[in-house]
């Protein structure tokens, strides 16, 4: 008994001798040695830290093979498995995490906006309290450079580009008509309420081969995947007034919101240049459901129905009692998404939207109702091979089919439409070489079935960090787009039009400040052109082909520019500014161009500066933003010449302030064009000389020069504490 | 076999005395903590986390020292990776233990310092955040003084914000006091209530 005692004894002190010393050193890529890193063998008590050198040596009574693992922050952990008696002397070099946020991103031409976001150009309440945006995403994008300000139109115009050239997305899947319709020399808005996403990336060139059917620009919005809590909005408005919902239970959430506007008792008071007949209202609703799966997986079904209508006399030097505009439209957004991920490092992603948009528009005394119905699938898969080497691909399928019916006065009715079907599939991949040099290259391939074409677009970038805060990028991409609908109703024998981009940018970033620069060459081919004789019709862009023009392919344009930016945000105490600057340089011979010009969007030069301003004593937030554009061409048939003369130059200041009058209430206040400056567009010619021989003119200025915007702000959730700032 | 008996006693007498390389690990990790080697501690939580795959305790301690020590970062970069780190830790620990009342408010402590670090860019989506895990914290733990603390003074920070009078939040912090001196620590290694540091914040509430 005492012997057995007495060898389980040795025995167990034999083992407690048996220890084994690990031991090395640990540097990074360049020889520096990492002081402080974790070095453990895992699942066990045993490890130690990096000292002074890097060096490291600790004990182990651990045998056989175990895992070392050696982490430090913003380093990728080492693992190396091996017998303990090997782990002896070792030189490790730790690699930079590509992930952290020092990393070298791959940005050319993107802009992005969001916490999720590496660099942030534009922060998620930006939107609501950028004094010219009104709490419209869009608004708020067109104080960034890259961007036209056409003011009285409200669409994004990026680079040169038509305001179709700029494709809108919800959770990357395609919305078909995201701007409500308006009447000539209105500014639109965006369809949807800022306050549900939570992520915006805004890209004005050299894109991901992921989207296509866009010339110039790409707009991504990320809904919020998860509400915060259960709460009530009310907003009352000098337009309208407004109420939403949130529920959620188990994993569930649901969020409705209903909201009237009203232009009558604004225009009342106001009256403006137009007469209305009927004044402007719209009325929308939006639910969204969530639902989250177990493994992160998610659903999310996303409504939004909307009415609008308007019928209004605009005063026209052609026309002694007014333009007449009657506009009706009904518009259905449905938009599902699903994302999940699955086996090693897999990702999937899928959604389907489906659009019905109807219109009844009445101009002068004819009749036009068109009817579009579109559908987007989309699938796409990504697999992460490591921080450093990911792919991605994927299909998809668009179908459009519209209708419309044309009824002159004289009870005639003509019928046209078209369908189209087109399939995609994309495939990329990003390289992280180091944390210094990363690349992005795919490839995209569509098939329309209108016109049997064939497409391969290519796409590239390449970024290479300069310095601890710099980094150099260049983009290359061809783009190919279909031509819009109202030239594919008349006539389907056309095909794509294209654009091929070439991109430099220069970023340089510190906390709370950020510059960059960027330039760019877009060439633009087989755009589409049709002949119609009226082109002493003003603005070119207001000339519509009717069903007897001739369509061809053969238009043709560039565009270059340099845009900068700058940010910096409390170097002046509670105080957060930005300064956008564009020049751009652009023809091209398209439409019913008869010859190549500078379309009457563009402008040579765009400047947007924005400030906000924390006044902690008054507990309001006031704002400011200056727009400024050079001016714009349009032709005047007293000269020689098509777009032969420019507007003057685009200046406007808005100034907003929002009162917090206690953490559930804020009153807002908002003055756009607060100088009242008149700001001119373009200008209408009557159609036939006077006297003299000259035609007269009329400017198309904006129906009122200054507005402003009172609301009030209410939100009602158990924790008392959130507010409706988000909303404004 | 009394010879044996004897043995086996003093075995288990032995096995009782000693301590556990867990329990030697823990509390070497909070002596370095106390000397201010927070590295060192941080890096042997994270090592007993690796071990006690199961244990919630060492990985809430490797996320809590994280977060304390990104508190007036000013380079970004530091606070996400620290706070990533941190975050990965409590992912841990929550796997452990669901609805863990220290837990949550762990996770509320890291998202204050998001917000602390950038009002504008992390407080709209993160400030709602943290008042639904507290007011879940309350739900499951309505009388844990370390929660009644943190509530109180993430409510606290609020009223300074809108310029309001933090009063009302001193009876809650007293409550919590109260709690605190009369807690009972079942578990070893559980979360302390720190009365000192709940003084010192009663101080600025009565201010």
């Amino acid at each position: 008994m005492k012997r057995i005692l007495f060898l389980l004894l040795i025995i167990t002190q034999f083992s407690f001798l048996a220890q084994t010393t690990i031991s090395g050193k640990v540097t990074d890529t360049k020889k520096n040695p990492i002081v402080g890193a974790n070095v453990y063998l895992d699942g066990t008590y045993d490890g130690g830290s990096t000292d002074e050198k890097g060096e490291f040596s600790f004990i182990t009574e651990e045998k056989g093979p175990q895992t070392l693992v050696i982490s430090f922050v913003s380093f990728e952990t080492f693992v190396k498995m091996d017998d303990v008696s090997k782990l002896k002397n070792l030189t490790v070099k730790l690699r930079d995490d590509v992930n952290s946020l020092d990393a070298v991103t791959i940005n050319a031409g993107t802009f992005k906006a969001g916490e999720k976001a590496k660099v942030t150009v534009l922060k998620p309440l930006d939107i609501v309290t950028t004094a010219s945006a009104v709490g419209d995403v869009l608004g708020a994008l067109q104080t960034l450079p890259g961007t036209s300000a056409a003011a009285e139109d409200g669409r994004l115009f990026v680079r040169g580009g038509d305001a179709e050239e700029t494709q809108i997305f919800i959770d990357g899947i395609r919305v078909f008509t995201p701007y409500s319709p308006t009447p000539n020399n209105t500014p639109t808005r965006g369809r949807y309420s800022p306050f549900l996403f939570e992520g915006i990336t805004f890209s004005t060139g050299g894109y991901s081969a992921e989207f296509g059917q866009a010339l110039s620009g790409v707009l991504d919005l990320t809904t919020i995947d998860k509400p915060d809590q259960e709460k009530t909005e009310i907003s009352l408005m000098t337009l309208g007034g407004g109420l939403g919902n949130t529920q959620i239970w188990g994993n569930n959430s649901l969020s409705l919101n209903a909201s009237y506007i009203n232009l009558g008792p604004y225009t009342e008071i106001f009256p403006n240049r137009d007469k209305w007949v009927s004044p402007f209202q719209t009325a929308s609703g939006e639910a969204v459901y969530r639902h989250t799966f177990k493994d992160d997986s998610m659903l999310k079904v996303y409504g939004a129905f909307s009415y609008t209508d308007v019928d209004v006399l605009q005063d026209n030097i052609n026309f002694s009692d007014g333009l007449r505009f009657g506009l009706n439209n009904r518009n259905l957004y449905i938009n599902s998404s699903y994302k999940n991920k699955f086996g090693n490092n897999w990702r999937i992603e899928t959604g389907l939207s489906f659009t019905n948009d109807n219109t009844k528009a009445k101009i002068i005394d004819d009749n036009i109702n068109n009817q579009e119905n579109s559908t987007h699938f989309k699938v796409k898969l990504r697999k992460q091979f490591s921080s450093r080497f990911r792919i991605s691909f994927g299909s998809e399928y668009f179908i459009t089919k519209f209708d419309e019916t044309y009824n002159p006065l004289n009870n005639q009715s003509f019928n046209y439409g078209f369908d189209n079907n087109l399939f995609a599939s994309f495939a990329e991949t990003d390289i992280f070489f180091s944390k210094n040099l990363a690349t992005k290259i795919g490839v995209r391939a569509e098939h329309s079935s209108f016109s049997d074409e064939f497409t391969i677009s290519p796409r590239a970038s390449l970024s290479y960090k300069t310095g601890k805060n710099s980094q150099f990028s260049l983009a290359y991409g061809q783009f190919y787009q279909n031509p819009n609908n109202r030239y594919l109703k008349f006539n389907q024998d056309l095909k794509s039009e294209n654009a091929s981009h070439l991109i430099a940018n220069f970023q340089h970033t510190k906390p709370n400040q950020i510059f960059r620069i960027e330039a760019y060459y877009k060439d633009y081919n087989s755009l589409v052109k049709f002949d119609n004789n009226n082109i002493n019709g003003t603005n070119p862009n207001d000339v519509q082909p009717t069903f007897n023009s001739n369509f061809n392919n053969n238009g043709f344009g560039f565009a270059k520019g340099v845009d900068v930016f700058w940010r910096q945000n409390q170097k002046i105490k509670n105080t957060d500014y930005w300064v956008s600057y564009s020049y751009l340089d652009t023809e091209r011979d398209f439409r019913n161009y008869p010859t190549a010009a500078t379309p009457n969007f563009a402008s040579s030069h765009n400047v947007s500066i924005v400030g906000k301003h924390w006044i902690e004593s008054l507990k309001s937030q006031v704002g400011f933003a200056y727009n400024f554009a050079s001016g714009r061409t349009y032709t005047n048939p007293n000269e020689a010449g098509f777009l032969n003369s420019k507007t003057k130059n685009f200046n406007s200041v808005s100034i907003n302030w929002a009162y917090l009058i206690d953490q559930q209430k804020i009153l807002y206040f908002s003055l756009n064009n607060a100088l009242g400056t008149r700001n001119v567009f373009g200008y209408n010619y009557k159609n036939t000389p006077n006297a003299n021989g000259n035609f007269d003119r009329q400017a198309i200025v904006p129906n009122a020069d200054t507005f402003f915007f009172v609301g009030f702000f209410w939100t009602i959730s158990d924790d008392k504490k959130s507010n409706n700032l988000n909303n404004l | 076999m009394k010879k044996v008996l004897f043995i086996i006693t003093i075995f288990i007498a032995t096995g009782i005395s000693a301590q556990t390389k867990y329990q030697t690990g823990m509390q070497k990790a909070f002596s370095h903590w106390e000397k201010g080697e927070m590295n060192k501690a941080s890096q042997l939580f994270e090592r007993i986390s690796k071990a006690e795959p199961t244990n919630w305790l060492p990985s809430y301690y490797a996320a809590t020292i994280e977060i304390l020590g990104s508190f007036g970062l000013k380079d970004e970069t530091k606070l996400k990776a620290k706070l990533t780190k941190a975050q990965e830790f409590l992912d841990d620990a929550k796997s452990n233990s669901e609805n863990n009342p220290e837990i949550i408010i762990t996770q509320a402590l890291l998202n204050t310092a998001y917000i602390a670090f950038d009002g504008q860019k992390y407080g709209m989506t993160l400030s709602g955040k943290n008042a639904q895990l507290y007011a879940k914290a309350l739900k499951i733990a309505p009388e844990n003084p370390r929660v009644l603390l943190g509530n109180a003074e993430w409510n606290m920070g609020a009223a300074k914000f809108f310029g309001k009078s933090t009063k009302p939040y001193c009876e809650q912090i007293k409550k919590a006091i109260e709690l605190g001196k009369k807690e009972k620590i079942e578990q070893e290694f559980y979360p302390k209530f720190q009365v000192k540091r709940a003084e010192q914040v009663l101080k600025q509430c009565q201010s």
